[in-house]
């Protein structure tokens, strides 16, 4: 029987909103996929695009943002900042060749420990799916 | 809006509340007249504790209500209602009794009254003024109306002329029409704009078939003994007259005759004060001098209002006399001033605008419906039909909810400490300050949300609060347990859990309303010896001396049933629960005289606004949130905001005192050192490096960077900074960097998940 691919997902996630909400997942117990390698950044809008673009190249399989609900950021608006640049970096990483579902920009607040984990695991399953991406090698070679 | 038609809606629909008596004051108050002017009067201070006699000359009360305006727009049915109600309440009424003739104002006050009120109505007719007014035939407007609801024989001829154009003349019209009349006609001196009555009274009137003669006036009346005709001039409207109407003017030459065997003269009245003999003062027009505002006369403990000082006037009018004769009554016998403190005028103030959507929708007013023409001719049902319910609410949906409050000042009248000042203003005040509690508090959940419970449809289902508040000694019952009628309930059920532990509503337990049912139940107990019953899921009774109350209160009588109350329905006059009894393993069906359901806290519906004037954030159930859960639970991610109470989750009071304390005790904290310490996290600009674009400067939500027109670079202002990092990822030089956040600091980090 094949090994299944456990995914290498890496995650931005926020101090105030996205980082607490998983962390209050892990104090709620809730049991969840454990392929998201978190990176905590003080607001989603800290999200230098060229991270994104490092991680695939180090070989992540998937890459996550994740920030307070639009409204909510803590420093008032930097997530508008980055719902401004993900969608044109998502375009981008499409023309290189990276499927839709390995980016996600995705809303998480501090009380929702409960999305933070169904996020992992829709994401990880999807990614599971697409299987290993192997950017690392692709981009070396050409 | 139509107002008049909804306010019958809720007359005719809602039943006055039960009668609370007020403590007796001892002191007589005498009311003269028992029309609406007296019976207000009467109402107002038997409320206040007086002990009111209520003199009427005819033998029934409500004066032109009961005489005058006929059944088909006022049924008698109504008026007894309401005049049954004001006699509940120990106001005496005598009948049969002319005051200056079977008794004079002073044998009144001789037989220990402290004060009068006149509210005699004006119930004689003007005289016409011209020849043949004394030939068989020719009636009295308000003695015609008045003989015939008294049940008296009156008879019409088949052809009525009425004279003038108010409220006496149209009924008069319509009553002879109803009597069997073949032609009915107005005959009216002005046009129908100075018609001194209602728009669709006329129109109802000309519907059945009335004929109107508007700009034209009797001369003479012919006839050798009985009426045949009368003789008219046709009118012009010169210029307006003291009551601001045009005053009609004599068109020489146009006269012309009318048919008519009978002739009702309709054109105003006034008072009979000949009886009251010289006590009181008499105006110019007939009527009793008295103030407008005040009602007194200028005989001391005498006052007058309605009709019998305003002329031929409406109910309304009259009534409102009798409210403020009420009070100045109420100041004379406390020898307070009669006017101090108290506003006469309604005060005018303009209505908020209000913004209309462009998509909001025209909804026409809703007609009231009417007795179809060809059912009125001989009866006296009523024709205005009012609205249905639903009717009444889409016409109430018109509303715009511009003023909400009606200026009406009662709130201010009725508040005894003087704690509402309707006068101020909302202001705008500017405070400097170095920390902010939150303690917002909560709201109770509404059981509206919850169908099967019928709260706000039946009067004896009721929620905690409202409870609460009929148990307070300052509340509607001083205190009392009693059902909406004025009963002692015989039994009792407490629901718990409403709006809580439900995936309906909301999941989480409210951890106190368990207590305060028992405490609740205790009440009932200890008030009205009642069987209580308590129907919980389980009985959260965590804390200091909880157990032992919940065993009290077992021990106390009061009846715990294990299972959720399923659903409220009223049968007969009571209620019946349904439930579980999860203990017997089997459905039970309570009858109880009372349900309190016992709701949960809710987050207040506000906090989503208030959380984005302060930058905090909320729990899945919308109260605030803390910074954590078990370290910083009164903190918020908000350097400087603190929360204290029930707006961080439900709570009693002692968790409540105990967490605000705490509050004010890290606000003291910051308040004490006088200094703020920053975080390190901010960002900072390599001059070297910095471009100079400016992208950085346009990004940052604080205002942090300031661009240094002389060196051409940006600086970031340390104080300033929060740290988000916005322009360190913005920054295509990579001058802009976050201390502790930097490039090369996550980019190592990548690596190290990755690897
Ligand atoms: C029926 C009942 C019985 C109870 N009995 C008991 C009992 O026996 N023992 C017990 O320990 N506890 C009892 N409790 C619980 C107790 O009432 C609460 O614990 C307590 O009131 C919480 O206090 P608070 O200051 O947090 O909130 P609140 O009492 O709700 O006060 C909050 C205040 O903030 C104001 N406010 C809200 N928003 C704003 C705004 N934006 N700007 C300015 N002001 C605002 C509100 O108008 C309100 O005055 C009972 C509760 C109920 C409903
Ligand atoms: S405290 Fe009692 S009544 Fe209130 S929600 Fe919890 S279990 Fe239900
Ligand atoms: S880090 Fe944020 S707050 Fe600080 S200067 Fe940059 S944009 Fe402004
Ligand atoms: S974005 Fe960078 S280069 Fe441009 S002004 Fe700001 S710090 Fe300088
Ligand atoms: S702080 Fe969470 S997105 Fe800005």
């Amino acid at each position: 029987m094949s090994q299944e691919f456990e995914p290498k997902i890496v995650g931005f996630l926020c101090n105030w909103c996205s980082y607490s909400g998983a962390d209050m997942a892990g104090t709620a117990r809730i049991q969840y996929a454990p392929n998201v390698h978190i990176i905590r950044v003080m607001c989603s809008g800290r999200v230098d695009p060229s991270f994104v673009l490092k991680a695939f190249r180090e070989g992540a399989d998937g890459v996550l943002v994740a920030g307070c609900h639009p409204g909510d950021c803590h420093y008032t608006a930097g997530n508008y900042k980055t719902l401004r640049r993900m969608p044109l970096l998502a375009k981008m990483l499409e023309q290189f060749g990276i499927e839709p579902g390995r980016f996600r920009l995705e809303w998480v607040s501090a009380a929702e420990g409960a999305r933070w984990a169904r996020v992992v695991n829709e994401m990880t399953a999807t990614v599971q799916k697409l299987g290993p991406l192997n950017w690392k090698n692709h981009v070396r070679h050409t | 809006m139509a107002i008049a038609a909804l306010k019958r809606f809720v007359a005719d629909h809602v039943a006055p509340a039960a009668f609370i008596p007020p403590k007796p004051r001892g002191e007589k108050v005498a009311v003269v007249g028992a029309g609406p002017a007296g019976l207000s009067a009467a109402y107002h201070l038997a409320r206040n504790g007086y002990d009111v006699t209520v003199f009427d000359a005819l033998s029934i009360p409500g004066g032109m209500m009961a005489v005058g305006i006929p059944d088909y727009r006022l049924p008698r049915k109504v008026l007894q209602e309401e005049i049954e109600y004001i006699k509940r309440m120990g106001v005496d009424i005598v009948p049969n009794t002319v005051v200056g003739k079977n008794i004079t104002l002073e044998e009144i006050f001789q037989r220990g009254y402290k004060a009068i009120f006149l509210g005699i109505g004006a119930h004689r007719s003007h005289k016409l003024g011209v020849p043949g007014e004394e030939l068989s035939g020719v009636l009295q407007g308000v003695s015609f109306l008045r003989d015939f609801n008294l049940g008296k024989k009156v008879e019409v001829g088949r052809r009525v002329a009425v004279i003038g154009g108010g409220n006496t003349a149209v009924d008069a019209a319509r009553t002879a029409l109803r009597l069997g009349a073949e032609q009915v006609t107005i005959v009216y001196r002005r046009s129908r704009e100075e018609m001194p009555v209602n728009k669709w009274e006329v129109e109802e009137a000309e519907k059945e078939g009335i004929a109107i003669r508007f700009l034209a006036a009797p001369t003479w009346i012919l006839g050798t003994d009985r009426v045949t005709g009368l003789e008219c001039i046709g009118m012009e409207l010169g210029e307006p007259d003291q009551s601001g109407r045009r005053r009609p003017i004599p068109i020489p030459g146009s006269s012309f005759t009318l048919e008519a065997d009978t002739v009702i003269a309709a054109i105003g009245q006034a008072p009979d004060l000949t009886v009251l003999g010289k006590a009181v003062k008499a105006t110019g027009w007939g009527t009793i001098e008295a103030d407008p505002e005040t009602c007194a006369t200028a005989q001391p403990g005498v006052f007058a209002g309605g009709d019998a000082v305003t002329g031929a006037a409406t109910v309304i009018d009259a009534v409102a006399a009798g409210k403020r004769a009420a009070e100045s009554i109420h100041r004379y016998l406390q020898g307070q001033d009669l006017r101090e403190g108290r506003a006469f005028d309604v005060p005018k103030e303009l209505i908020a605008h209000k913004e209309l959507s462009e998509d909001m929708e025209y909804v026409p007013r809703q007609e009231v419906p009417t007795l179809p023409i060809t059912e009125r001719r001989s009866n006296f049902r009523e024709v205005e039909l009012g609205l249905s319910e639903e009717m009444a609410r889409r016409e109430a949906e018109r509303c715009l909810d511009c003023a909400a409050c009606a200026e009406c000042l009662q709130c201010e009248a009725a508040c005894g400490p003087k704690a509402i000042r309707h006068q101020m203003k909302e202001e705008y005040v500017e405070l400097e300050v170095g920390a902010i509690i939150l303690a917002t508090g909560h709201e109770f959940y509404k059981p509206q949300g919850l169908p099967q419970y019928h709260y706000g449809r039946f009067p004896n289902i009721i929620d905690s609060m409202e409870f609460e508040r009929m148990c307070n000694a300052a509340g509607p019952t001083g205190g009392e347990i009693l059902l909406a009628d004025g009963r002692k309930p015989e039994s009792v059920a407490f629901i718990h859990c409403v709006g809580c532990r439900d995936a309906h509503s909301n999941t989480y337990c409210s951890r106190l309303c368990c207590m305060h049912a028992m405490k609740q139940a205790h009440l009932v107990k200890e008030k009205t010896g009642a069987d209580v019953y308590e129907l919980y899921i389980d009985i959260r009774a965590g804390g200091k001396g909880y157990e032992e109350f919940y065993e009290r209160v077992q021990r106390e009588g009061v009846i715990f049933i294990r299972g959720r109350g399923a659903e409220v329905i009223p049968v007969d006059n009571r209620l019946v629960v349904k439930a579980e009894d999860t203990g017997l393993g089997r459905p039970i069906i309570l009858p109880v005289d009372l349900v309190v359901l016992v709701t949960g806290m809710v987050a207040r519906a506000d906090t989503a606004e208030v959380a984005k004037t302060f930058h905090v954030t909320r729990d899945k159930d919308g109260f605030f949130l803390e910074a954590h859960p078990k370290l910083r639970p009164f903190h918020t991610n908000t350097d400087g905001i603190f929360l204290a109470g029930t707006c961080q989750g439900p709570k009693d009071i002692p968790d409540t005192v105990a967490h605000a304390n705490a509050a004010a005790a890290e606000a003291l904290v910051l308040l004490g050192r006088g200094r703020v310490t920053i975080e390190p996290i901010i960002a900072e600009i390599d001059p070297d490096v910095c471009a100079g674009c400016k992208v950085c400067v346009e990004l940052c939500a604080y205002s942090a960077i300031e661009f240094d027109a002389e060196r051409k670079i940006s600086q970031v202002n340390g104080a300033l900074c929060k740290g988000c990092g916005v322009c360190v990822a913005a920054c295509p030089s990579g001058a802009a960097q976050a201390k502790h956040f930097n490039d090369v600091q996550i980019m190592a980090e990548i690596e190290g998940v990755l690897a």
